[in-house]
């Protein structure tokens, strides 16, 4: 009912047409059920764990999920392939594009699309081995064999110098593996137990974030070595964004996290200087010895949760990381300032052993998180509960927004993809059950594309 | 803070007016206890919820200890979550009050006034009796330097060090004496690294951690998982000295319960998830 009135204001000029469409696309993001026109027939025989769509320019439109028994499957979610009639409602089905029944011999963790276009993708599995497949003829091009097995990989979207897959494994190296050569490009170290998940930076295409097992969370420039930033828990700000006046903090709290010479210029200068008149008698390490902005934090063992770092999402505007540890937290970080904005995402209970993957709507308004056997919205400010989605039988592992349909497929360990799409109101249904002759909800115009 | 409470209080008006004239009368020692647990459930501001907490903390009779509170009883209390984050933070940074992170169950932290710590420590220490007397200097120290500048939870040894040093000379004697006295514990993790800990508390903590399973079964027992909070705050738990209001708050802050309107009244049902 919002939207007639909302046509007529734009009509009239009273409204913009891209608050219009805003204002549809959250409203309609935040009144999910799950899918009574869609559903994806999932051949998998193992847990979910990944779930991906393409992201080509306008056009989301291939679906990639990865599962635990070491296949993978590729979905078109705008074209069905068969429908079943039932007295009521017609449920368009969706059978994979293809099925790859042992493109691993162990579990695969993570399956990504190459971030240019859909004729590769990649998949990354506990048997060690990254695979970069070419889609059409569904062979493997190329392969990387790492050293422990492997948790995630990612690509960055916004790269147009590299092509560099960041692999995360159980190792505490981060391996950067270069498409363009077929070889390790570098090697990131740092983290002092295995890395769990990472994810590139949204608004620059050199800085890779990557969270362990040990619970820390840091920022890598792959153009230079060591992290140039550590996300510790108890450096907070109060309010999301950091505030204009620089208000008097306790020097200690500083002393330890950001190195003396790092990016944040809140800083004082007067540290570095209060540390050395306490120095009287004890003979302590020597300070870390930065000698330039990247390699400090070696000593540093801040960490962003009390247990493994187990899912990263920056959001799409670059200013915000949400990070989600198997302590059941679920926290956001102003990555400018690199402190914790305190914001509290209500109880919650995440599964401690794989590593999850959330989602964010792009307008930064709902991040989705699987708890356990269901998925929950929260309100991505304010950290209150905004929907529960209860539809899979086991925990949830994995889950992906759609932006441009405004869907969310989830994935589990019951071996379903189960979508969950704005709910249609009763009037539309009852008008596609009377037409007769066959499926409305299918697009009869079958030869565009 | 009695005025202070009453004036705050009474310019931030919610719908559910019943509890509002609560806080009021809160202030009052004498009638907290007959105040039904019902009424308490909504607040507006983390530091009248944390005085009326510390005020109806039980009484214990075997061990001394001073109140404290957990997180999630903050939680149950106020409904703004990041706001008691928050606020909690600038407690915390004014040296108001202290957290510490306890070892029972994921998240856990206890919050203490500042000044009770500080009597706790005192009973920790007059209980331990040195042998050494020059090493007992060391928790002078320790409250003068460490306590006051660092506020956070956990300490590392090289910084534990430096800023013991501004009393005098400091040997690995007089951190082992810290951890004897229970004032400070290794982390399992790292062997650098020290939790600040609330001396003598070791008893309680098992009580809750038992206290808490034993609610959660005797909920679970229950024909439809749930029961009345008037039938549910007359039972006492046989492995818990706290009382079970204690464990009834602190188990809706963390999720497992949740409480339910009814005609009765208040419900509490166990969350499933």
């Amino acid at each position: 009912m919002w939207t007639w009135k909302a046509l007529k204001q734009r009509e009239d000029g009273l409204l913009r047409p891209s608050a219009f469409r805003r204002g549809v696309v959250s409203s309609r993001a935040s009144s999910l059920q799950l899918s009574n026109a869609k559903e994806f027939i999932s051949l998998h025989r193992g847990a979910i764990n990944s779930l991906e769509i393409d992201s080509t320019e306008g056009e989301g439109r291939y679906l990639l999920s990865a599962a635990s028994d070491g296949t993978v499957a590729v979905f078109d979610t705008h074209r069905p392939t068969s429908s079943s009639t039932s007295s009521c409602a017609s449920i368009a089905q969706h059978h994979p594009l293809f099925h790859l029944p042992r493109a691993h011999k162990f579990a695969i963790s993570r399956a990504l699309w190459y971030p240019v276009d859909t004729g590769l993708f990649i998949t990354a599995s506990f048997d060690h081995y990254v695979k970069l497949w070419d889609t059409n003829s569904t062979q493997v091009v190329l392969d990387y064999k790492l050293p422990a097995k492997v948790y995630g990989i990612a690509m960055s979207s916004i790269a147009t110098s590299h092509s560099l897959i960041a692999t995360a494994t159980a190792d505490v190296q981060v391996r950067l593996c270069d498409l363009a050569s077929g070889a390790f490009a570098h090697t990131l170290s740092g983290h002092r137990d295995g890395v769990m998940s990472l994810e590139w930076s949204s608004s620059t295409e050199f800085v890779l974030i990557t969270g362990g097992c040990d619970g820390a969370i840091r920022f890598w420039d792959i153009r230079r070595p060591g992290t140039f930033l550590l996300l510790d828990q108890s450096l907070s700000q109060l309010g999301t964004r950091p505030p204009l006046l620089p208000t008097p903090t306790p020097s200690n709290n500083e002393s330890t996290s950001l190195p003396a010479s790092s990016k944040s210029s809140s800083s004082t200068p007067i540290l570095p200087a209060q540390k050395r008149r306490s120095h009287k008698k004890i003979q302590l390490k020597p300070p870390t010895q930065s000698s330039h902005p990247g390699m400090a934090s070696s000593q540093n063992r801040a960490t962003a949760h009390y247990g493994a770092v187990n899912g990263l999402r920056a959001t799409a505007d670059g200013f915000y990381l949400l990070s989600s540890g198997s302590d059941s937290r679920l926290r956001l970080w102003d990555i400018e300032s690199g402190r914790n904005t305190l914001v509290n995402y209500e109880a919650m209970s995440i599964q401690t052993s794989k590593p999850i993957q959330l989602a964010v709507t792009p307008d930064s308004s709902l991040v989705f998180v699987p708890c356990l056997a269901s998925l929950k919205a929260y309100d991505l400010w304010s950290g209150t509960t905004i929907n529960t989605y209860r539809g899979h039988y086991e925990s949830v592992n994995c889950c992906f927004f759609n932006a441009q349909d405004q869907e969310l497929y989830t994935g589990s360990n019951d071996r379903q993809i189960l979508v969950w799409s704005p709910s249609i109101p009763a009037a539309t249904q009852i008008e596609e059950a009377d037409s007769k002759g066959g499926i409305t909800s299918i697009d009869q115009d079958n030869w565009s594309d | 803070m009695a005025e202070s409470s009453q004036s705050k209080s009474g310019g931030k008006k919610r719908p559910r007016s019943e509890s509002e004239g609560d806080p009021d009368a809160d202030a009052d020692a004498a009638s907290l206890q007959s105040i039904q647990l019902e009424n308490d459930l909504n607040f507006t501001d983390t530091a009248i919820a944390l005085q009326m907490m510390k005020a109806q903390f039980p009484k214990l009779d075997k061990v001394v200890v001073r109140p404290f509170i957990l997180r999630s009883q903050l939680y149950s209390s106020v409904k703004d979550r990041t706001q008691v984050d928050r606020d909690l933070e600038s407690l915390k940074k004014e040296a108001v009050v202290r957290v510490f992170k306890l070892n029972t169950g994921k998240d856990d932290h206890a919050i203490m006034f500042m000044d009770d710590y500080l009597a706790q420590m005192e009973n920790a220490v007059k209980r331990y009796d040195a042998k050494d007397k020059q090493l007992s200097d060391v928790f002078d120290w320790f409250k003068q330097y460490v306590i006051k500048s660092k506020t956070d939870v956990s300490i590392s040894h090289p910084e534990l060090c430096s800023l013991l040093s501004n009393g005098g000379d400091v040997t690995e004697k007089h951190v082992t004496l810290l951890i004897n006295a229970g004032l400070l514990t290794r982390q399992l993790i790292d062997q650098n690294l020290y939790w600040f800990v609330i001396p003598n508390i070791g008893s309680i903590l098992k009580g809750l951690s038992q206290g808490r399973k034993e609610l959660l079964s005797l909920i679970n027992r229950t024909k439809y998982k749930e029961m009345v909070l008037a039938n549910l705050e007359k039972k006492r738990l046989r492995l818990s000295p706290l009382d079970i209001r204690f464990h009834i708050r602190d188990l809706i802050g963390s999720g497992l319960l949740k409480t339910v309107q009814s005609p009765i009244g208040l419900l509490i049902r166990l969350s499933r998830d």
